[in-house]
């Protein structure tokens, strides 16, 4: 399979991991309690692309 | 009015706070391209991965536009509207538990207003994501598949938001009932999940039930023509939405603020 033939494809599905990624990151940065210690959802956020972060936006987050 | 405006706002404030605008529409757009585009490249995939036996003949069945904008639809009905579900279940009772809910009310806002206006909200965030989502999944359709009419994508989306509403509307119910988001995001699944076992069991029968919705519009795209069965089902569909808003002014009436 050739790179350059998929890359128009699979380039957009990569950019919204990284924005997903990338937003997860500076809500962690910004969210003081987190439900579970904090540095395992940096990991998560890091580590499990896109469901990762969704997760975090989800239940990581302690309401108010 | 001017307090439903005002509570809205406040409510698109938060959802640019806490990223809402920024995740919901990217998780709309992956849902729906996630199949069309995995299953174009199934045969490539396969060759790649290899492990198939030597001499193996695998006969991949041809695709319409038509079933891949449907495997869309068909994805965005499990996993959209579960992050649905999921990011709607504390909308009030979140707001009850903290408290939040007794400040808003003690000021001049009706029950009716307030509900509305969260209700709303969620709406506007769910149509605009899903609006994008069908959108790059329509662009990817045409691009591998073969061409679907702007006029259909544009009726897919007005039909299918019908679901998604009723699903927003579902939630919203259960958040007038309980305290706890966990439960109301619970009940709204486990309330989606019987209407579609019921809707398995008697489709024949009560072809106007809302979980036909997805069905009918593939029916619509096949044919080019919306049928009566298709209007009759959003019909009926937008009476429930309605009958779910008053039910849940009804119960948040009756119900004692955070304690």
């Amino acid at each position: 399979m050739e790179i350059v033939e998929v890359l128009p494809i699979v380039a957009p599905i990569l950019v919204i991991q990284i924005i997903l990624m990338i937003v997860g990151l500076i809500a962690w940065t910004k969210t003081d309690e987190t439900n579970g210690p904090k540095w395992m959802w940096l990991l998560i956020i890091l580590f499990f692309s896109v469901i990762g972060p969704i997760l975090f936006f989800i239940i990581g987050r302690r309401q108010q | 009015m001017m307090q439903w405006k005002t509570i809205f706002k406040k409510e698109m404030l938060e959802y640019w706070r806490n990223f809402k605008w920024v995740w919901v529409p990217l998780v709309f757009i992956l849902i729906a391209i996630m199949d069309p585009i995995s299953t174009y490249y199934l045969p490539k995939i396969l060759d790649a991965v290899g492990g198939l036996p030597d001499g193996a003949v695998f006969e991949m069945p041809e695709i319409t536009p038509v079933a891949a904008l449907m495997m869309s639809l068909s994805e965005l009905s499990m996993f959209g509207v579960l992050v649905i579900v999921l990011m709607s279940m504390g909308l009030i009772a979140g707001e009850r538990k903290s408290g939040v809910a007794e400040l808003v009310l003690v000021k001049p806002v009706g029950y009716f207003t307030y509900i509305s206006s969260k209700w709303g909200a969620t709406l506007l965030l769910v149509w605009t994501s899903l609006i994008i989502g069908l959108l790059t999944s329509w662009y990817y359709v045409n691009l591998l598949y073969g061409d679907i009419s702007f006029g259909a994508l544009i009726q897919v989306i007005f039909f299918y938001g019908l679901w998604l509403t009723l699903v927003i509307s579902i939630t919203t119910f259960f958040n007038t009932l309980f305290k706890t988001p966990g439960i109301v995001g619970f009940l709204s699944i486990a309330t989606i999940i019987v209407m579609s076992i019921f809707n398995q069991i008697f489709s024949h029968k009560i072809t106007w039930f809302p979980n036909n919705l997805s069905s009918h519009i593939g029916d619509m795209l096949d044919s080019g023509s919306t049928s009566g069965e298709l209007w009759g089902t959003a019909l009926v569909t937008i009476i429930i939405i309605v009958a779910l808003l008053f039910a849940s002014l009804l119960a948040f009436r009756g119900k004692e603020m955070a304690n």
